[in-house]
């Protein structure tokens, strides 16, 4: 009831603003006087989807396509530093981070709610989801096929894949799927695949971990943090984006669903 | 805009003058300790004279000072020192380091004036150092409001100097005028209401032209009204204003629909050029409001996007060039006009070079704006090419659309952007670090009422921020296309006269640092990296390098400290100088 009496003042005050009239609702007033809703007007699932089309356009080239972070912070962790409840986020894309090279968002305060949903999404988009499968079986498969060669969950694993330890927790059922039988289709930044084709010696085969113009760092296969002139490599290799390598043919749909089951079933600490 | 700065200027002047007699006493005492000693504080330290107007005209003849923004005139932004050359420039070390100490890009070009270099720190410091050796001597810090309404960033691009006074433009709309051997302000004038419309600022470094000041304003994504002004160097005193956009009686006016004049943007906010043969001065001025919305401003939107060739003494225009007419993706022409006398076609003319954001390069005649030649210098998918007067025959489909076009190159930060060129008597080359990629460009929809800066209400009649430059996007309403390695930056060497391409010099991230070519033939640079490097001139084969690994946003200088050449560069939040043994 509060929310709709909230939208139905903030709305048409939105419009005396334009007219100059001065709203606290509608100003950094508003957020200094803590005048914004307690929780997001804005739910509906059109309002996520234009969140999401706002995001890509105002977040994603500081926090990635998919909110994986980059210049800005990973927003799949669902941490947030500066408060994670609804009008913690509002302010923080509202006003922006002093001191960081974050900035308010320049758009309207709805779209800033809009926003917010999206944001909240991005860190949570696995609780609201339930697979079908068979988590028990699922664990197993990961066992069998030696995942945690690549990918860390709490402390046992490598670190040449994504941490998975509440991989449940960020990412949906259908990116889960995806990313097992389409490893290539999204791979953040810091996970990109590089071969790199030496001038002599052996090649190697890693992740970038960082780049200029002289240098590469990678992270070899086998987990070392390594650092390569780049006066000593004859080519770098980038055509397959990631090391992984499809499992769409190697497992069946059950072992596929039962694997995805078992990551859904990763929530974290939380 | 507010008026009155006049009267605020006299004030301060009134008590300047007080000011500078205590002042004065206070030098003159110091001076005389010294003396007595028999030792500066600062090797080197002691002002040799002022910058007069007669040494700014001959400014590349003493290369061992950096006296202006672009070292010259002619914004060669040529060195003509060749200590640091081919064979020596493998010895090349950090001699200091200045520490910035802000969050802010570091995007200032010093100026070094008989041993002392001066800069400009994010958002409106100044410090005066000794050049040999970094440290500093004083340090001036304009105050500005908490909130200001800079596109991109609360940066600062430099200083001018005439006489020993130092001026400054700031963030919240004033020019500064500070004392170059105390820090002390001498005047400050206000140019105009910095939160008018969607917000003006003045990031960039202003430009001595004779006794006056020229100074340009940004604000190209928030609505304003664009201007370039001339100021009075003694007193502050605001002395002509070019309006961007024609005003209802002035000439060209009426190439925008409706009211949309009103709130075009067309700004100023780089450094611009003078041609004494002439007595002209060249500016160049920035895109169209809303950038990549043009519903509401249907024409040519002049003089968005142009250059401006103007009597430096009066503000007339002579004569304009409007490279991207009617732009919808944010392709500024603020690059800084390079004046240079080359042959055309078996003929001498009197010529501009320009690398434009939209792409290409043009070289027009600067007597009269006549086009000339235009070539892209890089991947470009929006013109086939040009008319005898330069008007770009556009190649359909590359407009903005709600859903994102996704295939137009260059991209919204253009094929160059601020960043300063440079050219070579030596090879007679232009050397340009260039960008290519590519970007969404989204056409948004129709303002929404509520779109607002968040600290504050819209003022009254101000419009919403439709097509704002997002800090964080890297441009509005767009959005990075593709893998990091399908964008590329390259430091070209360019035929003036043809715009052939000579080498090319290819680094791994499109770049947001300027270029310096040297009399040691030799082309100085920095990367988003973080790597200085130094390529021969003549072949583009990089020479020497220095990881400073924080990212270069402007552009080198070169200069003389205790008869050994010196070349500094920002990077990250540093300023770093290196020299030879």
């Amino acid at each position: 009831m509060w929310l709709r009496i909230s939208l139905g003042i903030l709305i048409p005050a939105a419009f005396l603003c334009a007219q100059g009239v001065q709203n606290p609702a509608l100003t950094g007033e508003a957020v200094r006087g803590k005048v914004v809703a307690e929780t997001n007007p804005f739910n509906t699932e059109a309002d996520l989807q234009q969140g999401s089309a706002l995001f890509q356009l105002h977040c994603s080239y500081c926090h990635g396509s998919h909110g994986e972070g980059g210049r800005g912070a990973d927003l799949t962790a669902g941490v947030y530093n500066q408060g994670g409840k609804d009008p913690d986020l509002f302010k923080t894309i509202r006003t922006g981070i002093p001191g960081t090279e974050m900035p308010a968002v320049r758009v309207s305060d709805d779209e800033v709610w809009k926003l917010v949903g999206w944001v909240k999404k991005l860190g949570s988009a696995g609780l609201s989801e339930k697979a079908p499968g068979n988590a028990a079986a699922g664990q197993a498969i990961y066992a069998k096929n030696g995942c945690a060669g690549c990918h860390r969950i709490g402390t046992d694993g490598s670190d040449l894949g994504p941490d998975l330890t509440d991989i449940g927790r960020r990412r949906g059922l259908a990116f889960l799927t995806e990313s097992i039988v389409k490893p290539d289709a999204f791979v953040p930044n810091r996970f990109r695949a590089l071969q790199l084709e030496m001038k002599s010696g052996p090649n190697v085969s890693g992740i970038r971990l960082n780049e200029d113009d002289l240098s590469v760092q990678v992270r070899d296969v086998a987990g070392n943090p390594r650092s390569y002139l780049k006066e000593n490599i004859k080519e770098i290799h980038r055509e397959k984006p990631s090391l992984m390598p499809s499992y769409e043919t190697r497992l069946s749909k059950t072992e596929l669903g039962d694997l995805v089951a078992y990551l859904n079933s990763l929530k974290g600490a939380q | 805009m507010k008026t009155g700065g006049k009267m605020k200027t006299a004030r301060g002047a009134m008590k300047m003058n007080k000011l500078g007699i205590r002042l004065g006493a206070i030098v003159f005492a110091a001076a005389m300790v010294f003396t007595l000693n028999g030792q500066a504080p600062v090797q080197g330290s002691a002002p040799q004279g002022p910058v007069t107007f007669d040494r700014l005209l001959k400014a590349s003849a003493e290369p061992g000072n950096w006296l202006m923004y672009s070292n010259s005139y002619n914004s060669w932004r040529y060195s003509g020192l060749n200590q640091i050359n081919p064979q020596t420039v493998k010895d090349l070390h950090v001699k200091w380091i200045f520490q910035g100490r802000h969050v802010e890009k570091f995007e200032t070009t010093p100026l070094v004036v008989n041993g002392i270099m001066y800069l400009t720190r994010p958002e409106n410091a100044i410090y005066a150092l000794d050049a040999a050796t970094g440290r500093q001597l004083w340090s001036y810090e304009y105050r500005n409001p908490t909130r200001t309404y800079n596109c991109c960033g609360k940066v600062n691009r430099g200083l001018a100097m005439l006489g020993n006074t130092l001026f400054m433009n700031t963030l919240d709309m004033h020019v500064v005028a500070v004392d170059a051997r105390s820090g002390h302000e001498l005047w400050k004038t206000e140019m105009g209401d910095y939160t008018a419309a969607g917000g003006y600022a003045a990031p960039g470094a202003p430009l001595i032209v004779k006794d006056k000041l020229i100074v340009g304003m940004a604000g190209g994504e928030h609505g304003v009204n664009g201007f370039l002004d001339a100021y009075d160097t003694k007193t502050g005193a605001r002395l002509w204003r070019f309006n961007t956009i024609p005003q209802p009686g002035e000439a060209n006016f009426g190439t925008w629909a409706g009211d949309s004049w009103k709130t075009g943007g067309v700004t100023t906010w780089n450094n611009g050029s003078y041609d004494p043969e002439t007595n002209t001065l060249f500016w160049g001025t920035s895109n169209p409001w809303p950038d990549y919305n043009d519903d509401t401003r249907l024409g040519d939107n002049l003089y968005a996007c142009s250059v401006l060739a103007l009597d430096p003494d009066t503000g007339k225009l002579k004569w304009f060039f409007q490279f991207t007419p009617h732009d919808l993706h944010d392709w500024d022409s603020t690059q800084i006009p390079i004046l240079l006398d080359t042959e055309f076609q078996g003929q001498m003319r009197k010529t501009l070079a320009w690398a434009n954001r939209n792409g290409f390069y043009y070289l027009l005649d600067r007597t009269n704006g006549k086009f000339l030649t235009a070539k892209a210098f890089v991947k470009q998918t929006w013109a086939k090419g040009f008319d005898d007067n330069g008007r770009p025959e556009l190649i359909p489909g590359n407009e903005p659309t709600p859903e994102g076009n996704d295939h137009t190159w260059p991209g919204v930060d253009g094929g160059a952007n601020w960043m300063s060129h440079s050219y070579s008597p030596l090879t007679k080359w232009l050397y340009v670090f260039a960008r290519e990629e590519h970007r969404v460009f989204s056409k948004n929809a129709v303002p929404h009422p509520t779109t607002d800066e968040p600290d504050r209400p819209l003022a009254p009649g101000a419009l919403p921020n439709a097509g704002a430059y997002d800090p964080a996007l890297g441009g509005a309403k767009t959005a990075q296309v593709g893998a990091p390695e399908e964008s590329w930056g390259k430091v070209i060497a360019i035929d003036p006269a043809t715009g052939n391409l000579k080498w090319e010099h290819r680094v791994l991230t499109p770049p947001w640092g300027g270029v310096m070519a040297t009399g040691g033939n030799l082309v100085f640079g920095g990367t988003l990296e973080g790597m200085i490097f130094a390529l021969n001139a003549t072949t583009g084969d990089r020479l020497w390098t220095f990881s400073a690994n924080g990212p270069v946003f402007a552009s080198p200088i070169s200069y003389l400290a205790n008869g050994k050449q010196m070349v500094s560069i920002p990077a990250g939040d540093l300023i770093v100088t290196f020299g030879l043994d």
